[in-house]
C-alpha cells in the first residue's frame, strides 16, 4: 500500500512534467494547424520543416553555437580548473568567487550586462556576440565539473610522472587528462545542453537578423507557433535521448572497473 | 672539496614557505650504494629534504650537488633519481604493465626491450603474471611493489622513498623492510629513505640522519646513534631513555637523582648543568644495600622479552628493563656502569617529541 | 550571415593580444619554475572573465549611477521608489491594477513586490511538491532512483519556451482541459491569463531544481543513521523529523536557492501564460532597456536585483554554513 502511494505520487509528478511534451509531440503529427483539435495523423510538418528557411537557419545557428561554445568553454574551463587547482589558497578563493559570480547572477542581468558591453564597445550584435556570450556562461559550469575530479586525484600522481621523466606537457596529456576526463566530458555535455536551451542570454546578445531556435520561437510566440517548430523540437528531443543512451553505455563500462 | 664517492651533496640548504623556515642549514652527503634514512617526527622537514632532492621543491638557498654537479635548478624529469611516493601515486588509468613501462616509453626504449625489462621487474617484486591487472584491483602491498618496480625499471642512481611502508600493516611492513633491503643490496642502488619509525630506520639503514624542526641533529650509523645520542632529543626519539637534568661536578663525575655517579665523559668543566641519559636496559637492579641509589618498584609490565618496571627513588622515577621481575612495592638498589651514562650539553628547548603518525605538511 | 561574421578590427587585435599574452605567460612560467607551476593555465580564463563578466558588471554600475548625459546622479535609484508619470506611461495599457501603481508612482516597487511574492509562492509549492518526490526517489526500496533522476532531467531538454507554450494548448478557453470539462458536462473555466497560470508555468519550469539537490542530500545520508535512530527507539515519524529532515536541510536550502533566484527574474512566462496582463521584475528590466531605452533606470533595477540576490544568498549560506547542498544537475 505504502509503496503504491509512493509510486503513484512519483507517477503524478512525472505526468505533470511530461504532459506538455506529449502535447507538443502529438501536435507535430496533427494534420491540421489547430492547437487543440486533432485532425488526423500526418507527417506534413516534418517534411515542411526542411523547407522552412528561417527554421533551418535558426537550427544551424543554434547547433553551431552550441558546438563551438561547448568546445571553447571546455578547453578554457579545463585549463582554468587545472590552473585554479594548482593555486594557493587566496588566489584560488578569488578565482572561485569569479566563477560563482556569473552562476548566481540572474540570466537576465548577465544578458543585459553583455548587451551593454557590446553596445558600449560598438560591436554589432549578431552571431559572434552570441557565441562569446555562450562561452562566457558555459565556462564556469565546465570548471565546476572538472574541479572535483582534480581534487579526487592523488596529488602526487603528476609529480610521479615528472619523476619518471615526463615533461610537464606530457604529464598533462598522458596523466592528468585521462584522470579528469569524466569531468571534462560531463562539462562538455552540460555546456552543450545549456547552450542549446538558452533563451534569455541569447535574446539580449543577438540581433533580429541572427536568431537561434529559442529567439525564433519567442518572436513567434505571440502570433502562434507553427507545428513545424514542434516537429523540429521533437526530433531534437529524440536526438538528445539517443545521445544520452550512447553516453550512458560509454560511462557504464569504465564504471565497472572502478 | 667534494669527495669522489659522494653521490649527493647538500650544502647549507634552507627552505622557507611564506617566511616560515622549514629547513635550516641542512648539510648532508650521501655515498654511492649507501642506505641513508632521514628520521624524525612529523613536520621535521625530512619529506621536504627528499622533495628538494627529487626536484619537486626548490631550496630557498644552498647548493644541491649530484656527482659534483649543481642540479638545484633542474626539473624532476631531468634528474637521475626516482621516487616512491607516499600512497604510491600509481596511474589509475593504466594497468600494472603500463605503469611500470611509463618511464621506459618516455625514454623511447624499443618495445621489445621494454617488455623484457618490465617482465624482469615484475619478477623482482614477485608480481609475475600481474601485468594486465588494473592497479585498482591490487592490495596495498601489491600496489607498493608496483610503485617500486615502476621506479627501479629506470635504473636510477638514487631511489627516494617517502614513508613507503606507512600504509601497510605491521606484518607486511616487516616483510617489506627485509625485501627492500635485499633489493637495495642486490641492485647496488643508493636508497634515501624517509620514515618516522625509529625501529625501521635502525633495522634498514647504513646511515641514520635524525632531524627535528628543520635541522639535522645527528648523523651516524644506527649503532652510534643509538648508543651515543648527540642530545636528549635524539636519545628520547631513538629507543627509550631516562633523561634527567644533572650537574657535571668534575671530569668523570656527574651528580643526578640525588647521588654522584662516576662516568667516562670529560671536558664539560666543573659544576656545569648537563643532560644525563640512561637507557632502561642499562640500569641494573641489585640488592638495596649495594646499589648506588635505592627505590621502590611502583609498577611492573610484562613486555614479552623483558619486564618494564617503574622505580621511584624519591627524586626520579626510572624506567628499568630487566628479565628478572621484582615484586611491586619492593625496595631495590640500582646501579649504573660508568660508560652507560651519557652526558650531553643541555638542550635549549625542553620540548620532547611525541611520536607522531601522519603526513607532513606540504605546500604545493 | 556574412555581415554578422565580420569582426571589428579592434577585436581581432584584442584576440591576437589575448593569445600572445597567453603564450608569453606560458613560456615565462615554464622557464621560471621548470614547468612545475600550473596556475598560469587559468590565465586565459581570468582574462576572459574580466572582459566578459567583470567589465560588464562595472558598466551596469556605471549606467546605474549616471544620467542620460553621463553625469553622476542617484536619480535612477530615486526613480525606483518614486517614478513620475512620464517614466511609466508605457504601462498605461496594462491591467487595471497598474493604473493605481502609475498614479502612485510605484510601478517599480509594485512589480518587485509582486515578483518576490510570486517567487515565494513558487518556491513553497516546489518545496511541498518536490520534497516528497525526492524522498520517495531516495527510498532504497525503489531501486530505480537513478532512472527516475534521468526521467526528471529529460523534459528539460525540450526547449523551455516550447514547453511553456504547450501549456497554452492545455489551458486555453478552447484548450484540452476545457474541452474535456465541457464534454463531461461542466462549464468551461478561465485558466489562462491570470496569476495562477503564471505560477503553474513557473512551478513547471523550476520543480526539477528543487528535487535534485534534495535527492542528492538524501542519498548521501548514511542509511545506518536511520537504523541507529530506530535502534534508539524512534518511530518512523520521529526518525523523519529528528534525523532525515535536519540532514537533508542543505539540499533543501540549495533547492530553495535554485528555485527562488531564477523565479524572481523570470520573464517570458508571464508574457505567455499571463497574457501580458501582469509583469515580473525580469520583464520590467527588459522593458526599461529595450522598449523604453532607458539604460540608466534599467541598470539601476539590475543592480538592485543583484544586491537583493546577494543578500538572500548570504542569508541562505548562513543557514547552510558548510555549503554542501550544492547539487548541480
Amino acid at each position: 500500500m505504502r509503496k503504491l502511494v509512493k509510486r503513484g505520487y512519483l507517477a503524478l509528478i512525472l505526468l505533470f512534467l511530461y504532459i506538455p511534451i506529449i502535447v507538443l509531440i502529438l501536435q507535430s503529427f496533427n494534420a491540421g494547424k489547430s492547437r487543440a483539435k486533432w485532425e488526423g495523423f500526418s507527417l506534413q510538418w516534418y517534411s515542411e520543416l526542411f523547407k522552412d528557411q528561417a527554421i533551418m537557419k535558426a537550427l544551424y545557428v543554434t547547433l553551431s553555437i552550441a558546438v563551438i561554445a561547448a568546445i571553447a568553454a571546455t578547453v578554457l574551463g579545463t585549463l582554468a580548473a587545472i590552473g585554479i587547482h594548482a593555486m594557493r589558497k587566496r588566489p584560488q578563493a578569488v578565482m572561485m568567487t569569479m566563477t560563482n559570480l556569473p552562476m548566481t547572477m540572474p540570466d537576465i542581468v548577465t544578458g543585459i550586462s553583455l548587451m551593454i558591453l557590446f553596445t558600449f564597445s560598438k560591436i554589432e550584435r549578431g552571431y559572434i556576440t552570441m557565441l562569446l556570450a555562450h562561452i562566457t556562461f558555459n565556462t564556469p559550469y565546465v570548471i565546476l565539473s572538472v574541479l572535483p575530479k582534480l581534487k579526487q586525484m592523488n596529488k602526487h600522481t603528476y609529480e610521479a610522472a615528472l619523476d619518471l621523466g615526463a615533461s610537464p606537457s606530457y604529464a598533462l596529456v598522458h596523466v592528468i587528462l585521462p584522470e579528469i576526463s569524466p569531468g571534462v566530458i560531463t562539462g562538455l555535455l552540460l555546456a552543450f545542453t545549456l547552450s542549446l536551451d538558452d533563451f534569455v542570454i541569447s535574446y539580449f546578445t543577438t540581433s533580429p537578423m541572427v536568431q537561434n531556435l529559442s529567439t525564433l520561437i519567442y518572436s513567434k510566440a505571440r502570433i502562434g507557433i507553427e507545428p513545424t517548430l514542434n516537429a523540429l523540437s521533437a526530433l531534437m528531443f529524440l536526438a538528445l535521448l539517443v545521445l544520452l543512451l550512447i553516453v550512458n553505455r560509454r560511462a557504464s563500462n569504465p564504471a565497472k572497473a572502478r | 672539496m667534494v669527495e669522489k664517492e659522494h653521490l649527493i651533496d647538500l650544502q647549507h640548504i634552507c627552505k622557507e614557505y611564506d617566511d616560515t623556515a622549514v629547513l635550516t642549514d641542512i648539510n648532508l652527503y650521501i655515498r654511492k650504494k649507501e642506505f641513508v634514512t632521514l628520521l624524525g617526527p612529523s613536520g621535521c622537514g625530512k619529506t621536504t629534504t627528499l622533495r628538494i632532492i627529487g626536484g619537486f621543491e626548490y631550496p630557498t638557498s644552498g647548493t644541491l650537488l649530484f656527482e659534483g654537479k649543481d642540479i638545484g635548478a633542474l626539473p624532476p624529469y631531468k634528474r637521475k633519481v626516482n621516487t616512491i611516493f607516499q600512497k604510491y601515486a600509481l596511474f589509475p588509468h593504466l594497468n600494472v604493465f603500463d605503469n611500470i613501462a611509463f618511464g621506459q616509453k618516455i625514454a623511447k626504449v624499443p618495445t621489445k626491450e621494454i617488455n623484457i625489462r618490465v617482465e624482469k621487474m615484475l619478477e623482482l617484486v614477485n608480481l609475475r603474471g600481474y601485468g594486465k591487472r588494473s592497479v585498482d584491483q591490487l592490495s596495498g602491498g601489491q600496489q607498493q611493489r608496483v610503485a617500486i618496480a615502476r621506479a627501479l625499471v629506470n635504473e636510477p642512481q638514487v631511489l627516494l622513498l617517502d614513508e613507503p611502508l606507512g600504509a601497510l600493516d605491521l606484518k607486511l611492513r616487516k616483510d617489506m623492510q627485509l625485501e627492500l633491503k635485499r633489493m637495495q643490496q642486490a641492485l647496488g642502488i643508493t636508497f634515501l629513505y624517509v620514515t618516522h619509525d625509529q625501529e625501521e630506520a635502525l633495522t634498514m639503514s647504513d646511515t641514520v640522519v635524525v632531524m627535528s624542526d628543520g635541522r639535522i641533529l645527528q648523523i651516524g650509523d644506527p649503532k652510534s646513534v643509538y648508543d651515543e645520542p648527540a642530545n636528549a632529543f635524539v636519545a628520547d626519539f631513538i629507543g627509550e631513555s631516562n633523561i634527567m637534568r644533572g650537574m657535571m661536578l668534575q671530569d668523570e663525575l656527574v651528580r643526578f637523582s640525588g647521588a654522584n655517579f662516576p662516568c667516562v665523559d670529560a671536558g664539560f668543566g666543573e659544576n656545569q648543568p648537563v643532560d644525563v641519559v640512561v637507557r632502561p636496559e642499562d640500569i641494573m637492579i641489585v640488592g638495596n644495600d649495594i646499589g648506588q641509589i635505592t627505590g621502590i618498584v611502583q609498577s611492573v609490565l610484562f613486555k614479552g622479552v623483558h619486564y618494564e618496571m617503574m622505580i621511584d627513588t624519591g627524586e626520579t622515577i626510572f624506567k628499568v628493563h630487566s628479565t628478572v621481575m621484582q615484586a611491586q612495592g619492593s625496595n631495590v638498589g640500582l646501579s649504573i656502569v660508568p660508560y652507560n651514562i651519557h652526558i650531553m650539553k643541555p638542550m635549549l628547548r625542553p620540548v620532547l617529541p611525541s611520536e607522531g603518525e601522519g603526513e607532513e605538511e606540504e605546500a604545493l | 550571415m556574412n555581415q554578422s561574421l565580420s569582426l571589428p578590427s579592434w577585436m581581432l587585435w584584442l584576440l591576437g593580444l589575448f593569445l600572445l599574452g597567453f603564450v608569453l605567460l606560458a613560456v615565462y612560467s615554464v622557464k621560471r619554475t621548470n614547468g612545475i607551476r600550473r596556475s598560469f593555465f587559468a590565465s586565459p580564463y581570468t582574462l576572459w572573465m574580466v572582459l566578459f563578466t567583470i567589465v560588464p558588471c562595472v558598466l551596469i554600475a556605471y549606467y546605474a549611477l549616471t544620467d542620460a548625459n553621463g553625469a553622476f546622479t542617484l536619480d535612477n535609484f530615486r526613480n525606483f521608489w518614486d517614478s513620475n508619470y512620464s517614466v511609466n506611461q508605457l504601462y498605461t495599457q496594462m491591467g487595471p491594477e497598474y493604473e493605481v501603481l502609475i498614479q502612485r508612482g510605484t510601478v517599480n516597487i509594485g512589480i518587485l513586490v509582486y515578483s518576490l511574492w510570486m517567487a515565494l509562492l513558487c518556491t513553497i509549492i516546489c518545496l511541498v511538491l518536490g520534497y516528497p518526490a525526492a524522498y520517495f526517489m531516495a527510498d532504497r526500496n525503489i531501486k530505480i532512483g537513478s532512472i527516475l533522476v534521468v526521467l526528471f532531467i529529460i523534459p528539460m531538454w525540450m526547449n523551455f519556451l516550447l514547453r511553456t507554450i504547450a501549456w497554452m494548448t492545455l489551458l486555453e478557453d478552447q484548450g484540452l482541459i476545457n474541452t474535456l470539462l465541457k464534454s463531461l458536462g461542466f462549464h468551461s473555466v478561465q485558466l489562462m491569463y491570470n496569476d495562477r497560470a503564471v505560477l503553474l508555468g513557473m512551478v513547471y519550469n523550476f520543480l526539477p531544481f528543487m528535487v535534485f539537490p534534495i535527492y542528492t542530500s538524501l542519498t548521501k545520508m548514511d542509511s545506518k543513521l536511520l537504523e541507529a535512530a530506530q535502534d534508539l527507539g524512534a518511530n518512523h515519524l520521529h526518525t523523519f523529523w529528528r534525523v532525515t529532515a535536519p540532514l537533508s536541510l542543505p539540499g533543501v536550502i540549495s533547492g530553495i536557492t535554485m528555485v527562488f533566484m531564477p523565479s524572481v527574474t523570470t520573464f517570458f512566462i508571464p508574457r505567455i501564460l499571463g497574457g501580458g496582463n501582469t509583469m515580473m521584475f525580469g520583464d520590467l528590466i527588459e522593458n526599461r532597456f529595450l522598449t523604453e531605452g532607458n539604460w540608466n533606470l534599467g541598470s539601476a533595477l539590475s543592480l538592485i536585483m543583484m544586491v537583493l540576490i546577494l543578500i538572500s544568498l548570504s542569508v541562505l549560506r548562513k543557514a547552510d554554513p558548510e555549503g554542501e547542498g550544492g547539487g548541480m544537475i
